[in-house]
């Protein structure tokens, strides 16, 4: 904590804070912030459209096997669409979920554990009830339901996503609220004369944000996978816009016939899902979080 | 001393009106749905009138509460209707997937038991040596690896790249599956049939690993930190003065107490579990309740979907159930009300 706020309120102007010099929280930023260049620039950079078809090309292995094209850097599905287009604009939707939907799940979370955590009593109560009902739902079957009753689409999955996943920083955020609460500068910002809202926004806030911090990041992880989960039983957005857990789905039934198909995909999931982790991890040592983990 | 039975009978307590609460939820989730039930249980040819006299009949028209206390009554009872695309009764169906389901969640969560301890200690013998940071590394890399990317990776590898093992269904063509108790691996055993029996067996050590080694991770984590905690306590110390050896302080003094977070934890991660079964089941074609599930969501099969998710809350609210009981008869600490 001491390093996030000591850097906050500039304590030293000329080095980086030092969450910004730890070489995991850098190989995190790094990964995570190329695959979202890449999204980003997936027009730029695609070779194809991802859906134009070449049924005269398919199952082409990738352009340094034994019959790969250097038009397909990375061959072709089942329908003789470009492997590499594809990777790339499905990128776009899962850094749209990555970020959208654990920012949204942060908030909800955030905002509630706060006022659990600071009011205590019947609140405090009622929300941790809340979160356990919430918990008995296995993630992945709740944001299936939840998906069966919204209907698919982009704005639907991070729907989903943020009302499963807002109880993870819920249940591990209040602990923290409550530890800071009790601290003795909480109770001075009350004698001072502070209101309820400006002791939580300036005073207790301040304790818990790297701990959010953190959190945000293991979850934008999450929400990569949970979105290749739903893809992958085609239950996210729309089928013409490719994702990677519906490229996997589909080399999944071709496995023989190509296994680069499927190994594409699972490479991407997993260097993303692994620059959030190795991201989130270094923000919580060097911003000294402790923390309980639980996972998907 | 105090019993621990009314703590106990408290806990069952909550997990019953917490069922009661879930139960209401998942049926209002699914009342969102756009699609009419009675649309969709009569041929495409029926007329309007036809379709609102079967709403009636289906008591579609009642408010949400009334239709809700219907169904939990039929729910009590056994009652879970009928699937509108298989039209079978669907306590049918997920009694027969249920046995596979926890046959395979039980394996996984016994792999990942065993992995998660072994390298929970692996992870807290190489602290502080030159080993800690590739060993933290391994254990970064193994949790960014959710279950169904280890379940298509170990298909490619072990399936396809070396054919070592199959990694479709339950049983090799040419098998017939014996129906006693449900449970594939019991019944195999129960007819006289090792040879079947390891085939079975063959069909789940890859989908069973693939979950369970998705879930060590947490498990070596949070062991490492509890036993790095438990060595800050007087006793471990007094046995170094007693002259006990590491190994033997590690194993039977350390461990004993650290074990007790572990196992709290191991119960919230087999609802994890249970959940990431869905996806391996899809993976592996595994004729169990996942299956059911996505097949029931693609044909928007209601009664199924509603069946299913109520099955998934119950297994996982008993396990916890049990395992806060578990740890309430383990740890005397907790026992003062």
């Amino acid at each position: 904590m001491s390093a996030w706020t000591s850097t906050s309120r500039g304590a030293s102007k000329s080095a980086w804070p030092a969450w910004l010099r730890s070489p995991r929280v850098l190989a995190g930023l790094a990964v995570v912030s190329a695959i979202a260049l890449i999204a980003l620039a997936a027009p730029l950079l695609a070779p194809h459209d991802p859906n134009e078809q070449n049924l005269v090309a398919t199952f082409l292995p990738p352009a340094w096997a034994n019959g790969g094209e250097a038009a397909f850097p990375l061959g072709t599905d089942s329908l003789g669409r470009c492997t590499l287009s594809r990777l790339i604009y499905g990128a776009r939707i899962a850094m749209t979920v990555a970020i959208v939907a654990s920012l949204g799940a942060m908030l909800i979370g955030a905002v509630l554990a706060h006022i659990a955590g600071y009011f205590g009593g019947a609140t405090d109560w009622l929300i941790g009830r809340t979160v356990d009902v919430w918990m008995s739902f296995p993630p992945v079957i709740l944001s299936l339901i939840l998906m069966v009753g919204l209907g698919t689409g982009l704005r639907n999955v991070i729907l989903a996503i943020v009302l499963v996943d807002w109880t993870r920083f819920c249940r591990v955020l209040r602990a923290e609220v409550l530890v800071v609460t009790r601290r003795d500068y909480v109770a001075a910002a009350r004698l001072v004369g502070f209101s309820h809202w400006r002791t939580i926004t300036r005073e207790i806030l301040p304790a818990t944000l790297p701990l959010l911090i953190t959190l945000v990041s293991l979850e934008m992880g999450i929400a990569v996978i949970v979105e290749a989960i739903l893809s992958f039983v085609g239950m996210s957005v729309e089928p013409t816009i490719p994702t990677w857990g519906q490229m996997i789905a589909d080399a999944r039934q071709f496995i023989y016939d190509s296994p680069w198909n499927l190994t594409f995909p699972i490479l991407a999931i997993f260097v993303t899902v692994l620059g959030f982790n190795v991201l989130g991890d270094g923000l919580r040592r060097t911003l000294d979080v402790r923390l309980t983990e639980s996972r998907a | 001393m105090t019993s621990i039975l009314p703590l106990i009978a408290r806990r069952i307590l909550v997990s019953l009106v917490i069922l009661v609460i879930v139960s209401a939820l998942l049926f209002c989730i699914l009342r969102l749905l756009p699609v009419d039930p009675a649309a969709m249980s009569l041929p495409p040819n029926a007329t309007l009138a036809e379709i609102e006299a079967k709403r009636r009949e289906m008591g579609l028209d009642l408010p949400l509460f009334r239709q809700y206390l219907i169904w939990a009554g039929e729910v009590l009872r056994g009652d879970f209707g009928a699937s509108i695309h298989f039209r079978r009764g669907v306590a049918g169906l997920v009694g027969s997937t249920l046995p596979a389901t926890v046959e395979l969640a039980a394996l996984a969560m016994l792999i990942a038991g065993a992995l998660g301890i072994a390298g929970g200690l692996t992870l807290f013998h190489v602290r502080g040596t030159r080993k800690e940071p590739i060993a933290d590394a391994g254990s970064i890399v193994l949790l960014s690896l959710p279950e169904f990317l280890w379940g298509l990776f170990f298909i490619l590898l072990f399936g396809v790249a070396l054919g070592l093992l199959p990694f479709t269904g339950r049983l090799s063509a040419g098998f017939e599956r014996p129906i006693i108790t449900g449970f594939l691996l019991i019944d195999t055993l129960l007819i006289g049939r090792p040879d079947m029996f390891v085939d079975a067996m063959k069909h789940m050590i890859l989908p069973a690993f693939a979950l369970g080694i998705a879930f060590s991770p947490t498990i070596m984590r949070v062991l490492r930190s509890s036993l790095i905690d438990v060595y800050q306590e007087d006793y471990i110390h007094q046995a170094r003065l007693r002259g006990l050896s590491e190994r033997r302080i590690l194993l039977h003094h350390a461990l004993k107490n650290a074990i007790l977070p572990t196992l709290s934890l191991m119960g919230v991660q087999f609802g994890f579990l249970f959940g990431g079964t869905l996806l391996i089941e899809v993976i592996y074609s595994y004729p169990g309740m996942g299956n059911l599930m996505v097949d029931a969501v693609r044909n928007a099969d209601l009664p199924i979907i509603q069946a299913v998710g109520l099955t998934y809350c119950v297994v996982v609210l008993v396990i916890n159930t049990a395992v806060d009981a578990l740890y309430l008869v383990l740890n005397p600490k907790l026992r003062v009300a």
